[in-house]
């Protein structure tokens, strides 16, 4: 409290991010919460038809959680502490899943591990039921596993190995460094990861959609009941359930790692060199990574397959016409809104996220958690009600003026928040106070402290949250789905179009399309950020 | 929080961003509807550009518009959504402040809760005068335009291979043990095409519920899947992840002629939607909404959708698609729409009950 009453410009800005933060997630979150009415929620909960969707959520989210997190897991071992070769490679491919936009992806599933799958039926003559929960979790288990290993290795790589090398002197072998030292450093880290990588679980729809069958779970039950029915008082009651079941998970993530303060970023610099790991571990790490990647490669050479062939799989012949599509008319609007969107949401989020995550993980003022909450809810909103949310709050004569584009930018901006605010706290967690109190008993303000000492040190959580935002908003469509108007389509409207039109060919161009463009963007940020190729978080 | 908390926060930050756009030339901007020709006679001449939300499928939208514009002068903005649910709900979201001057397409099922809360404008086209009374709602708040018919499609080689190329001929040969596991359905609890074929099912037991129950739960022992989509359940049929599936006839014969190795077959006693048109309240340019219902109850446009979408005018006189099934050839059940909205959560959780789900 004391150094907001001697710096007015740290209150002002602490009032800033909470205004923001009260206007642009709390009031458009409310605006459906209380949109059934209490008779709303009332009839809708008395019919029950919510139960198995809730259950079937939790037990989703649950072996999803732990399988991506399991693979997450592996895949940033192997990242950091691994010298396993073709480690630039793994990196892309590590990112791919993060590209996908939804649908077009779970049907490349349904195209390979399908009952006629070309690898179930064509390979081994087996058709398989995929759609359900093992399908669900298999799907899932690929496409989170990425968003884990990003948050895990940026924990990971910034835990110190002086501490694991003092270990190894004094005589402890590789797995009991791992296992007393590491593990036990990345814990924050990894509770973090953990949460994010629940909540995202949580509240994904594409997948579910595509391959869940009738194994409905609450956000495919929430988009069928306003797709199918126009029943938004229903959807609403289902989204506030959703919301509930997130603030369950926030609350275990406070006991999992409140209070503890794990400082591995001291005052002296560190130029050590892990230790070196066994031989055998890391030809393992390699053999999982080269595994996994092939998975990922086989699900998106299918798409590009697709994109290239007339009528696939009836018809295999070689055909551009659909990139040709993808080049006419107003499609490449759709492409170049979703690059400007995507590019300057992540900045303002990334940027906003961090000094946010400051606010709140240093600050000493009361109320930070109920911020500390709110920040973090995003992540439990279903992306459809976030939308709905903004159009419902927003959408007044008197902002006409307002390009519609910023709907949209601003949407993106503040449902993405969680990742970077996360990555930030993570981040600040492992940095020491007492380098931010030397320099403000130096005379810094703490403002001049955050920008001078504590940023230079937070580029990787920087980057987290720069990366993701900016990878989610080039996939989402739920978010936008609500707030498009047609000069402001965005590629995944495009393709959600184009699906619902049938033309597989052209949907299956445009997600080649979209992840191209994302890939080039994404590799031209990295060279701008020091010239390497760092893509995500992970910097080996 | 006060609205004028809100609104300073708001155009402090839209102040701030919008430097941003200006300088990186951000966003496209959206061009504005015309205002100010709502208040004039609806017999002025109408110009200028109307908002159109549109379920209608991609290639239907954009011949459609144009051959509009060049019949009235009257630009169309579309904006393309093929789920009307999608529509409805971004319509009733949108109620303070209006964006769109027309829905059209889809089921009037999604037109007429919106008519019911008040957010369409009551509007008795003359060209709509001769249409029979269940293609209309009768204050005119909206009015129906085209018919689909619900249908069954197969895949052929799968068909010819399984089960001797033989199509059911009524709805009960979906029983048969040998489609076990062959069929897909779209989810009676997430797609109103689900549902209408539960309807239809109670409709042509003479609305003995306990009957079409039974049908239903005999059928879900051949069922494989229940599709999140209706169209999604077409994409499972053209790549032969199953053998068939009951949809609309309309969209499985475009499939057809796409060139998917699918057919088409209309068992007897099956249901039909009626596709609406609808103005929205607070439109901004009334008289060339009004001009836009009007045109699309002409033959003209009619013979053009029915060109483009495989489906049923509602017009007297237009000739349905080659091969496409009409409302006078096929046996349809007595679908009361009215009563099938009203019971749907009952029906739904009844049918849940019925196959265990």
């Amino acid at each position: 409290m004391r150094s907001l009453r001697r710096e007015p410009v740290l209150l002002l800005a602490l009032l800033a991010v909470i205004a923001l933060v009260v206007l642009f997630i709390l009031y458009p979150q409310l605006q459906v919460v209380f949109a059934p009415g209490p008779s709303g929620y009332a009839d809708f909960l008395a019919g029950g038809t919510w139960l198995r969707p809730l259950r079937n959520s939790v037990e989703v989210t649950l072996l999803s959680t732990t399988t991506a997190v399991a693979l997450g897991f592996v895949y940033a071992y192997a990242m950091v502490y691994s010298h396993m070769a073709w480690k630039p490679f793994f990196r892309i491919v590590g990112i791919l899943p993060l590209l996908s936009p939804p649908f077009v992806v779970a049907f490349s599933y349904l195209l390979l591990f399908g009952p006629r799958g070309i690898i179930t039926y064509g390979v081994f003559g087996q058709s398989p039921v995929i759609f359900g929960l093992f399908g669900i979790w298999g799907v899932q288990t690929i496409a989170y596993f990425p968003f884990a290993y990003q948050l895990i290795a940026d924990v990971l790589s910034r835990s110190d190995a002086r501490m694991e090398q003092a270990a190894r002197n004094l005589g402890a072998g590789p797995w009991r460094v791992f296992r007393t030292v590491t593990l036990p450093l990345s814990r924050p880290g990894l509770g973090a990861a953990i949460l994010t990588t629940a909540i995202y679980v949580l509240e994904d729809f594409g997948n579910p959609q595509t391959i869940g069958g009738v194994f409905t779970v609450l956000p495919t039950q929430a988009y069928s009941l306003i797709s199918g029915f126009g029943d938004f008082t229903g959807a609403a009651a289902v989204s506030t359930i959703l919301l509930l079941l997130a603030l369950g998970l926030y609350v275990a993530k406070i006991r999992l790692d409140g209070g503890r303060a794990f400082v591995t970023i001291s005052g002296r610099a560190s130029s050590m060199p892990r230790p070196p790991v066994p031989r055998t571990v890391s030809a393992a790490c390699f053999v999982a990574c080269l595994a996994l990647a092939a998975l990922l490669i086989l699900v998106y050479g299918t798409l590009v397959v697709s994109a290239f062939t007339a009528v696939f799989p009836t018809n295999l012949s070689f055909t551009t016409r659909h990139f040709e599509f993808v080049a006419t008319g107003t499609n490449g609007d759709a492409l170049k809104n979703t690059l400007v969107f995507s590019t300057v949401a992540a900045g303002l989020s990334a940027v906003f996220a961090l000094f946010a995550g400051w606010l709140v993980q240093r600050g000493d003022w009361p109320g930070r958690g109920v911020l500390d909450f709110l920040l973090i809810m995003p992540a439990a909103i279903p992306g459809i009600f976030f939308g709905i949310g903004y159009l419902t709050a927003f959408n007044q004569a008197w902002l006409d003026w307002v390009d519609r584009g910023w709907l949209i930018i601003l949407a993106m901006v503040f449902w993405n928040i969680p990742v970077g605010y996360q990555a930030a706290v993570a981040g600040l967690r492992q940095i020491d106070r007492s380098l931010d109190e030397a320099a403000t008993s130096l005379g810094a303000s703490k403002l001049r402290g955050f920008r001078d000492v504590l940023l230079p040190m937070l580029g990787g959580s920087l980057r987290v949250g720069f990366v993701t935002t900016f990878v989610r908003a080039v996939t989402t469509l739920s978010v936008v789905i609500f707030l498009f108007t047609p000069a402001t389509t965005v590629a995944t409207i495009r393709i959600y179009q184009l699906v619902n039109d049938l033309n597989w060919g052209g949907a299956t161009a445009f997600t080649v399309a979209d992840i191209g463009m994302a890939i080039v963007a994404l590799i031209v940020f990295a060279v701008l950020a020091r010239g390497r190729i760092a893509l995500g978080a992970a910097r080996a | 929080m006060t609205p004028q908390l809100d609104r300073r926060a708001f155009l402090k930050l839209a102040g701030a961003t919008a430097v941003v756009a200006a300088c990186g030339g951000a966003t496209a901007t959206a061009s504005p509807s015309p205002s100010g020709s709502a208040t004039a006679a609806a017999t002025t001449k109408p110009t200028g550009t109307i908002s159109v939300y549109s379920a209608l499928n991609e290639s239907t939208n954009n011949e459609l518009f144009k051959a509009f514009t060049s019949a009235t002068g009257v630009n169309v903005q579309v904006l393309p959504l093929a789920a009307a649910g999608d529509l409805q709900t971004r319509i009733t979201a949108e109620k303070n402040n209006p964006q769109s001057d027309i829905f059209v397409g889809g089921s009037s099922e999604f037109h007429d809760p919106l008519g019911k809360q008040g957010l369409l404008e009551a509007y008795k086209s003359p060209n709509a005068a001769n249409l029979k009374a269940e293609f209309k709602e009768a204050s005119g708040l909206w009015t129906g335009w085209y018919t689909g018919i619900f249908g069954f499609i197969s895949n052929n080689d799968r068909l010819s291979k399984e089960l001797g190329g033989k199509k059911p001929s009524t709805w009960d040969d979906l029983l048969d043990p040998a489609w076990k596991g062959k069929l897909v359905l779209p989810d009676p609890i997430k797609t109103g095409g689900g549902y209408i074929f539960i309807a239809t099912q109670i409709f042509r037991f003479n609305r003995d519920e306990d009957k079409a129950m039974a049908f239903m739960k005999s059928l879900h022992a051949n069922i494989a899947q229940y599709v999140a989509t209706s169209p999604g359940a077409l994409l499972l049929i053209d790549q032969g992840q199953f053998v068939g599936c009951p949809n609309w006839s309309h969209d499985i014969l475009t499939e057809k002629t796409k060139g998917n190795p699918v057919d088409l077959t209309v068992p007897p006693d099956t249901g039909f939607e009626v596709g609406a048109v609808s103005i929205v309240k607070g439109s901004k340019n009334l008289p060339a909404a009004k001009a836009f219902v009007d045109w699309v109850l002409t033959p003209e446009a009619g013979a053009l959708n029915v060109k483009l979408s495989n489906r049923g005018s509602t017009v007297a006189g237009v000739a349905p698609a080659p091969g496409s099934p009409t409302l006078d050839q096929v046996k349809l059940v007595a679908y009361d729409r009215q009563w099938a909205t009203d019971n749907k959560t009952r029906i739904q959780q009844k049918w849940q009950q019925a196959v265990g789900l």
